[in-house]
């Protein structure tokens, strides 16, 4: 029996949790080995591009062949299907209890370890005024976000993250810098603040900062850590603009962030990354694969994803040089490619970079 | 358009409607998410009922012969017509989104 708290909030009724628990396994059934499109539908990609002999050239190509395949529209179809159903049964779940939930979050607030800082003048930029992943209200204009996003991850990671130990075992791989100082992590865009939590107890005497522009992630995030035990300060800020002073932070981490933003905000943010990265401190990225690497199939789903899963952006970062941006900003790159469960393997990658 | 489902994304690839036709004829649309809503319910159900038959067999309070014979009284029939509704609505709520006019 774990002895961890159970940090996920809870639903309405019995038959929410079956619902969600059904959407859980269809979504392993339709993206796994039990549908298995991914496989079929990559080897009629390469048929195809063998009979045509020449390889798939842009992704608008790769979508009209697939759209052409029956077996790719239904993918298609059931793919959106067990999304809309997770957000409509959480929906329903939280509405049913919303004066509860806030007056839950309103306890935790001022309470300790760690602190809540929210900016009462906050300005939302819009780029991030989107329904990432079909959530509704996206990731801010909701009180409930934060909990629609803390249910909604644990049926996308298919019980692989219930107990964060997918941000555990993230945050064991960034490599400390070289001298070994680490007094000071941040988290950026750190949502509910999970990998924000996993580094304090990876670093316990470092203060840990996770920042968000989503206040209603960060209150849950707070609420979080604090059931947790663990000391973070979570702070409503912009990751391309955080306020903080020049080299302030020993490790900078973005766990799948980078997708989420405009080429714009990439450019701004691993700019301001640098600078308050100090001098052989480490900025540790773990996003989505660049474009060149994936499959035919892989690179449908991307575009698939972008385009029917809310993620505008991740197109455009799957299509950017990362190494090349982190390399004109002042850090030293290494790269490891991983393989991931969520969405098949070879969709993440791992970004080490050294500020130099 | 409410505040709640308006986006304003900077570039990038546009979203899609939100109500894409996938299968070329929305109503095979509504009929797969039904048949994928439907198997929800089923899931629910019987994970209830395992959940029950092992409660009672394990504190020996209740026979099968009981839920067999088992009749609702009144509250319990207003109950069960309230839950039937949203079971059918659960499923059939896709039968509002196939548009007019494909």
């Amino acid at each position: 029996m774990s002895a961890v708290p159970e940090t996920l909030p809870a639903l309405a009724e019995r038959a929410d949790a079956a619902y969600l628990d059904f959407v859980e396994g269809f979504r392993e059934y339709i993206l796994g080995k039990g549908a298995d499109f991914e496989d079929r539908l990559n080897e009629a990609l390469l048929a195809e591009q063998a009979r045509r002999g020449q390889p798939w050239g842009e992704v608008e190509q790769i979508r009209e062949y697939v759209h052409s395949l029956p077996l790719g529209r239904l993918r298609d179809r059931l793919s959106r299907t067990q999304q809309e159903m997770k957000w409509f049964a959480l929906r329903r779940s939280f509405e049913a209890q919303r004066a509860a939930l806030l007056a839950e979050l309103e306890r935790y607030d001022t309470r300790g370890p760690g602190r809540l800082e929210l900016d009462p003048n906050f300005v939302h930029p819009p780029y991030v005024n989107v329904h990432f992943h079909l959530q509704p209200g996206g990731y801010y204009k909701d009180a409930l976000s934060g909990y629609l996003y803390h249910y909604g991850t644990k049926v996308f990671f298919r019980g692989d993250n219930d107990h964060d130990e997918l941000h555990s075992k993230l945050v064991a791989r960034v490599p400390a810098p070289v001298d070994g100082r680490v007094e000071r992590v941040l988290d950026l865009a750190c949502s509910i603040g999970q990998s924000s939590t996993a580094f304090h107890r990876r670093f316990p005497s470092a203060e840990v900062t996770g920042i968000d522009y989503s206040a209603p992630m960060l209150r849950v995030a707070h609420r979080r850590a604090v059931m947790l035990g663990d000391e973070v300060t979570f702070a409503q800020r912009l990751i391309e603009k955080t306020g903080y002073a020049d080299g302030q932070f020993d490790i900078t981490f973005a766990f799948i962030v980078f997708h989420e933003l405009p080429l714009r905000i990439i450019h701004e943010t691993v700019r301001e990354a640098a600078r308050v990265t100090r001098r052989g401190g480490i900025f540790a990225i773990y996003d989505f694969t660049g474009t060149r690497d994936k499959s035919p199939y892989q690179r449908y789903h991307r575009w698939f994803d972008a385009r029917h899963n809310g993620e505008p952006y991740s197109q455009d970062f799957c299509d950017c040089d990362m190494n090349a941006i982190l390399a004109a900003n002042g850090f030293e790159v290494a790269v490891a490619p991983l393989g991931q469960r969520s969405g098949g393997a070879g969709y993440m990658t791992n970004w080490f970079a050294t500020r130099v | 358009m409410s505040e709640l489902t308006q986006q304003t994304p900077e570039g990038g690839t546009p979203i899609a409607d939100e109500n894409p036709v996938y299968l070329k004829d929305p109503v095979l649309d509504a009929t797969v998410r039904m048949v994928v809503e439907l198997a929800a319910q089923v899931w629910i159900e019987r994970e209830r009922r395992i959940t029950l038959e092992s409660l009672l067999e394990a504190q020996g309070t209740l026979s099968r012969a009981a839920i067999e014979s088992f009749k609702p009284d009144a509250a319990q029939a207003a109950a069960l017509k309230r839950e039937r509704a949203r079971f059918i609505e659960d499923v059939f709520k896709e039968l509002r989104r196939i548009p007019p006019k494909p």
